[in-house]
């Protein structure tokens, strides 16, 4: 699809919107997919949490068309989301949190005060402070510290806005994850993305409007479950798009199928569905033939857009795309594909960021390393590229972990890990966010002199979440969905929109 | 003028004496709370009055608390007195800091006047419907030709008012298939379909087919489809690493139980508590895996108290949810703004599941040892031998420690630590040289003995026990064996009195300040030693006792209560945060339906079966018959099955959920198989489903029933309904899990090795129920459509309809080649022409003769697909699977028309 096709069938779904709210008991039932009880719940204002004084942000879910594009109820800034997650929890204190008073404490018992009362997934009895593993310098006009490991992201600081007092209080990775992508620590939430899909449909009908990509040889920790759609209905759970075998599950037609064969059966099948339209009168029959079509149309664009082969060897030069492997360079590559075409929300996952200290490849001195190394270049181009293409304004941009790591050295299980290795911590860590209406060259909060504490510009998960659907025009406080009887939301009872950040 | 102002006068007059007459007649009016209050209170007062906030000391939502003296120290409502209730005054105060609703428009007159009325007629509180005992139903008079059973009075009398007419009967095709993907989830024997489909007398085939459905033990497999959604059974733990968990003999149990059709009461009763009935057999114990089935957490660091914890949360959230439609999980952290549960009552309800030994360990404690029958005789003999030597309660606690292994202290509670973890903090307890742990409070009452499971594979250690301090009174000290296996060893002692803490040590002259850890404990069981030591035949039954205990066999997670003495205390959780333990609480219900409670309940589990099986129960029956409905329908008489409180969608046919709530326990004894038969012989379900064009415009949704609901297939129905097709669906029944074809790379679980290995044989085609289910990436094509992930109860599943799941039905390669044996099932048939073999394929699809514009549609696809495969016979090859081996173009042809007509919408939904 072209630009101007793009907006000729977005205007065209606009008016199909408006002419649908409202009109028949489904869409009356499905705008609360829970029916009569639920939406009258919505319009007491009543809930479990303090939302009695919010009015709710009305989706109309049209569940032949349930992706199309919707507005939000405000101009949001940001039209589309990708959102880098390193799983594992990279360490904020060998990245952008630099800390001198910490390298003087290296090596020294960490100090009782530090441990009374605190809990540490695996840091047991009195471990070590461990300085910072990286050298630091400034960068750009807004002088923002980063270490050597990221070369090539210290000259994009500029178009950044660091957050370097989040927190959170799950220290474990599943369930710090899913707090991060789901709003709670436990399963069954719907994600960020499903939430956005839910509320925006997506611009790109042939592409589906939630994509996940993942690298690193493993999952995230808490598997398939950060990009599910919980309780929404579950054509807004993320698609997980794959560089090995089909680009999407199911995509590829069957060995030995043609294009011309698939057409036409899938015309023989609408064929006969028309006809069985036409005995039993039942529009749902109708929707299965969209549904159809639709799925044509995917199998057509979908493997054109997922490969990123057609890319100039300059683009590939600057992502450091590895061609033919699964890895996070090749995603972000993606990703900025995708953005292009008219997908919603890309999210993606780099698994191996647990830098314990327990094996080489877990250390900060030569894993954390090789990770930063994979990621620096991706990072960088994506920044740039975006930009050069007018489209970092429109796409927020969103870069972290789950949680942080200790200023001390991790000694699991009593004793002193061989290589050099941080624990999980929850007090402080650096996330950053740019485009889609994000400060440049700013960095907002603080942690105390040894990166332990956060003192300033403390935010959370919810915060977080808050400010995304902030910059695509949701009030996070009014964007619910009943269930269980109650209208839930992804932000639960949580979340101040980061204004400090915002342009 | 003097007339005109008399006539004034006297119009006034006329006037005033209207409007008495009004407000005399609408004083008597009888005002319904349920009806006419509640809607006011819950619209307009509640969200500030009532559960969450309760503004100014007063909220509307129980009676006690609305009569009670509010902030301004006297109540505001007072019953018979509207004009002195400040609850009537401040509606109508003209002072906006007086008014109220608050900042939000004034009520108008008529909600004014029945609060009004209300509260002169006494302030009565009434019940929600849902929360009232099921009573007797009284059968709409009404009488049709078309009404074939009691069922149908009530869809009928609500149509006639309505003026809907009830559509005819399906055809036979139509309904043979309708009934039996409703009733067992698959197509029916082709003898079975044969008999219905040519019967002379259409009515009576009906009951013959509908009975042998019944009787079919694909009928279980079918049902336990549904239920596996509410118990959130997988066949993994969930979260990080997402690890194997052998719980499929719950499935199995569940299958079982639905074919031998198990009353639903008793259903329950040995899911909820199965492990404290008399003499529980292995089947009762397993019932209660459907508590075990939570997730938990193996994650390196994780609080196992914490997930313990969740499992109790989750426990109670399904119990509501599954078995009695009830959100109860608002009242986790504060009142239930709308129904009526109190905050407390939440965590009084938990204490039921608050107390069994499963502590969220990796090797999942407790678990069930399967013996084989000659292992189970040996048991057998052994505990009649302890009896006979001691008591009946020795025998006991003999055969729960050999079935369970309980009750034990799992190493991981063990705390004091000198030179000792928890390994990452939760797998277990770990020593090195010269280690001390406290296992604390630990009941030594008669106790003369310590079994417990460790590894150590370091010579030369010593280890002792001493009670009430490190150093203090030594129980036992020996040397501990080695080796490089776990192991279970008995150490006796002195018989002790008394709860002591219990302190382990080892040290190790020959490590000497090695920091390494080298013994590795599981659990600690302290016991009295076998009894009938000296007594004849002693040495063997030791022998007996030794084998039982370290006998490999087949395991199942199941739930055990605590021993007095390792009970644990129940506190409310402030704003439902587990850390944050409130006031302490006992065990009970919500005193709102207190009612249903027997007197001589005890309070522990069985207590809680007894008050959800009690006919007095008001949501377990009606939950019940409205999801089997909703099952029927797609659609229940109460759409929100998770919710039939206020706040859930009101039935559309009250009377007839409730009669048949009534009938379910009165008349049919709580037998599903005689309720659902009722169900099936209706005229409103044997109806035909074409929408007319006055249907569609007043009755889209079909909540009248006017005509045969349309509902696409399930997840399982559309894998099952396929594999019935193809003629390659496996008949076999239970067991482990099967692997059936999936895509490369969905498994990549962090820390687990475990990958999808594709079944062999006729395991690739079991049915969807035996699909492995892995929660953090269950089985693509079948979460396509809407498969639940069952991580945690799942009420309800709400069908969507995407590019996706046509992408499965035609792509996914376990449906490509369905497709294929497909053809080779219709080749069988001997037809010649490829348009006979069409219609032949067709007819096996829905039982009917294809239509001539139909037959039009796949001959072109077929002739399209035939010149292509003839000129390209490598494309041929690799469409039927080997690229290596030549076919014939007829057949991958007909396997492309094959492929296609598995997807029309006929064959996707339920007609």
């Amino acid at each position: 699809m072209t630009r101007d096709e793009l907006n000729a069938y977005k205007l065209v779904k606009e008016a199909q919107e408006a002419q649908l709210s409202g009109v028949t008991r489904r869409h009356f039932l499905k705008e609360s997919a829970m029916g009569l009880g639920a939406l009258a719940m919505g319009s007491l204002l009543g809930s479990c949490g303090n939302l009695f004084s919010s009015p709710q942000t009305k989706i109309a879910y049209d569940p032949a068309h349930p992706l199309l594009p919707k507005s939000p109820p405000f101009v949001g800034k940001a039209k589309s989301v990708i959102y880098l997650h390193m799983a594992g929890a990279p360490s904020q204190l060998e990245l952008f949190d630099f800390k001198p008073e910490l390298m003087k404490m290296d090596g020294q018992d960490c100090p009782p005060s530090l441990l009374a009362g605190k809990q540490f997934a695996f840091i047991t009895g009195v471990p070590k402070m461990l300085g910072p593993q990286a050298s630091f310098a400034k960068y750009g006009q807004s002088a923002a510290l980063v270490s050597e490991n990221l070369p090539h992201f210290s000259t994009m600081v500029d178009d950044v806005s660091f957050l370097k007092a989040v927190k959170t209080d799950q220290f474990n990775h599943a369930p710090a994850q899913l707090l991060v992508h789901t709003g709670t620590p436990r399963l069954g939430r719907p994600s960020i993305g499903s939430w956005v899909t839910y509320g925006l449909g997506t611009e790109n009908q042939n592409l589906p409007g939630y994509v996940v990509l993942t690298s690193g040889g493993s999952f995230p920790d808490a598997g398939k479950s950060v990009w599910g759609s919980g309780f929404l209905p579950s054509v807004y759970q993320g698609v997980q798009c794959r560089s090995e075998g089909d680009p999407v599950l199911f995509i590829k037609d069957p060995d030995g199928m043609n294009r011309d064969l698939r057409k036409a059966s899938i015309q023989a099948i609408n064929e006969a569905n028309e006809q069985q339209y036409q005995e039993y009168n039942d529009p749902e029959i109708l929707s299965r033939i969209a549904q159809y079509e639709m799925a044509y149309r995917m199998q057509i664009s979908a493997p054109e857009v997922m490969n990123i082969n057609d890319e100039p060897a300059y683009i590939h030069e600057m992502y450091g795309t590895q061609p033919g492997k699964a890895c996070f360079a090749n995603n972000v590559l993606l990703a900025r594909k995708l953005v292009e075409k008219g997908v919603r929300y890309v999210q993606l996952f780099d698994w191996g960021w647990d830098a314990h200290g327990d094996s080489p490849s877990n250390s900060l001195n030569i894993g954390l390393k090789n990770k930063c190394r994979s990621i620096d270049k991706p990072i960088t181009a994506l920044l740039l590229d975006l930009k050069q293409r007018g489209l970092l304004e429109e796409t927020l941009v969103v870069w972290g972990g789950e949680f942080g790591r200790t200023p001390m050295m991790e000694n699991r299980n009593g004793a002193q890990n061989p290589f050099k290795g941080r624990d999980h911590h929850t007090e402080a860590f650096t996330m950053w966010m740019a485009g889609g209406g994000i400060k440049k060259g700013f960095t907002h909060g603080e942690t105390d002199e040894i990166g332990y504490s956060a003192v300033s510009g403390k935010v959370d998960a919810f915060d977080i979440q808050a400010t995304i659907l902030n910059q695509l025009g949701f009030n996070h406080e009014q964007f619910t969905y009943p269930f269980q009887g109650r209208p839930f939301r992804l932000t639960d009872v949580g979340g101040k929109v980061i204004h400090e950040i915002i342009a | 003028m003097v007339s005109k102002r008399k006539l004034f006068v006297a119009s006034v007059f006329v006037i005033a004496a209207g409007l008495i007459l009004i407000s005399f007649f609408s004083a008597e009016k009888q005002i319904d709370f349920n009806a006419d209050v509640k809607p006011i209170l819950n619209k307009k007062c509640i969200s500030c009055h009532g559960g969450v906030k309760q503004q100014g000391g007063f909220s509307v939502l129980f009676r006690e608390e609305a009569l009670a003296a509010t902030k301004s120290g006297k109540p505001a409502i007072i019953p018979g007195h509207p004009e002195e209730s400040e609850f009537i005054k401040r509606l109508k105060s003209d002072d906006p800091e007086e008014r109220m609703p608050y900042k939000h428009p004034a009520l108008d007159d008529d909600e004014i006047d029945i609060l009004s009325s209300w509260v002169k007629q006494g302030a009565k509180w009434g019940d929600h419907w849902a929360y009232l005992p099921v009573k007797a139903t009284e059968l709409p008079d009404v009488d049709d030709q078309w009404i074939r059973n009691d069922l149908d009075k009530f869809i009928y009398a609500k149509l006639e008012e309505h003026a809907f007419k009830p559509s005819p009967q399906a055809d036979r095709a139509t309904l043979l298939r309708r009934v039996s993907l409703d009733l067992i989830g698959m197509y029916p024997s082709e003898k079975l379909a044969q008999y219905y489909l040519n019967s002379k007398d259409e009515v009576k085939a009906y009951e013959v087919l509908v009975d042998s459905l019944l009787a079919s033990s694909h009928y279980g497999e079918r049902w336990t489809s549904m239920w596996l959604d509410i118990a959130r059974y997988a066949d993994t733990k969930g979260y990080e690493s997402d690890p194997n968990r052998n719980i499929w003999a719950y499935r199995d149990w569940v299958i079982r139980a639905f074919n031998k059709d198990m009353p639903y009461n008793q259903f329950i009763t040995e899911q909820i508590a199965g492990d404290l009935l008399p003499n529980p057999t292995d089947a009762q114990y397993i019932a209660t895996a459907f508590s075990r089935n939570t997730p938990t957490n193996d994650e390196g660091g994780t609080n196992n108290e914490e997930f313990r914890t969740a499992a109790v949360l989750d426990r109670v959230n399904a119990t509501w949810e599954g078995l009695m439609s009830t959100t109860f999980s608002c009242v986790q952290c504060h009142s239930h703004p709308y129904d009526p549960f109190k905050h407390d009552e939440y965590y009084k309800f938990m204490s039921y599941f608050n107390n069994t030994r499963d502590e969220d360990v990796a090797a999942e404690y407790p678990l069930l040892k399967q013996f084989n029958d000659s292992l189970t005789t040996e048991l057998d003999k052994l505990t009649s031998w302890v009896k006979t030597v001691s008591s009946e309660q020795a025998a006991n606690k003999v055969k729960l420690f050999l079935k369970t292994g309980q009750p034990a202290i799992n190493s991981t509670t063990a705390d004091e630590l000198q030179n000792a973890v928890i390994g990452n903090n939760n797998i277990a307890l770990y020593f090195r040289n010269n280690a001390v742990a406290r296992l604390k409070q630990v009941d030594l009452q008669g106790i003369d003995q310590l079994i417990f499971r460790y590894n150590s594979n370091r010579p030369g250690g010593k280890m002792s026990i001493h009670i009430d301090s490190p150093n203090g009174p030594v129980l036992a000290s020996w040397p501990l064996a080695t080796g490089s296996a776990y192991q279970n060893v008995y150490i006796e002692f002195k018989k002790q009195t008394g709860v002591h803490d219990v302190f382990i040590r080892y040290s190790n002259p020959v490590l000497g300040k090695s920091e390494e850890l080298v013994v590795f404990f599981d659990w600690f069981h302290f016991s009295p030693q076998l009894p009938g030591k000296g007594k004849p035949g002693y040495a063997a039954y030791k022998k007996t006792f030794n084998d039982l205990l370290n006998a490999q066999v087949p395991t199942t997670p199941v739930m055990i209560e605590n021993p007095a003495a390792m009970q644990r205390k129940n506190h409310v959780f402030e704003r439902g945060a587990w850390t944050s333990k409130g006031k302490e609480v006992q065990v009970g219900v919500p005193g709102s339906l207190a009612y249903a409670m027997p007197k001589n309940a005890p309070q522990n589990r069985v207590g809680l079966a007894m008050w959800l099986t009690d006919k007095r129960n008001p949501l377990v029956s009606r939950t019940m018959v409205n999801r089997l409905w909703e099952q029927l329908y797609g659609v229940g008489l109460v759409e929100t099955l998770e919710d039939m409180g206020t706040q859930g969608m009101a039935p559309t046919h009250k009377e007839l959920l409730d009669y048949m709530a009534y009938q379910l326990i009165y008349k049919y004894n709580w037998s599903i198989k005689k309720m659902l038969k009722e169900l099936v012989m209706m005229a409103t379900y044997r109806q035909d489903s074409k929408v007319s064009e006055e249907l569609k415009e007043k009755d889209l949704f079909n909540k009248f029933y006017a005509r045969g609901s349309r509902v696409r297939l399930s997840a399982e129905q559309i894998r099952d309904q396929c594999l019935s097709i193809s003629g390659v669906l496996s008949q076999k029944m239970y067991g482990p899990p099967v692997m059936p074809w999936q895509p490369e790379g969905i498994w990549f679980s962090p820390y687990n090795g475990a990958k999808w290995v594709k079944s062999d044989g006729n395991d690739q085609y079991r049915r969807g129920i035996y699909t492995y289910w892995k929660r953090t990436a269950p089985y693509p094509s079948a979460i396509a459509f809407d498969g639940a992930s069952r991580v945690a109860c799942s009420p309800r599943r709400i069908r969507t309809n995407t590019p996706l799941q046509a992408l499965v039905t035609l792509n996914d390669s376990a449906y490509v080649d369905m497709a294929r044996h497909f053809v080779t099932r219709i080749q069988q048939t001997g037809e010649k022409t490829a348009a006979l073999k069409i219609a032949k394929g067709y007819s096996m699809m829905l039982y009917k003769p294809i239509s001539k514009n139909r037959l039009k549609i796949f001959e072109e696809l077929y002739n399209k697909a035939l010149l292509v495969f003839r000129k390209d016979s490598k494309s041929a090859s690799a469409f039927m699977g080997d690229p290596q081996k030549s076919v014939k173009a007829e057949d991958a042809a007909l396997v492309l028309v094959a492929n296609a007509m598995l997807n029309l919408d006929e064959v996707v939904t339920k007609n």
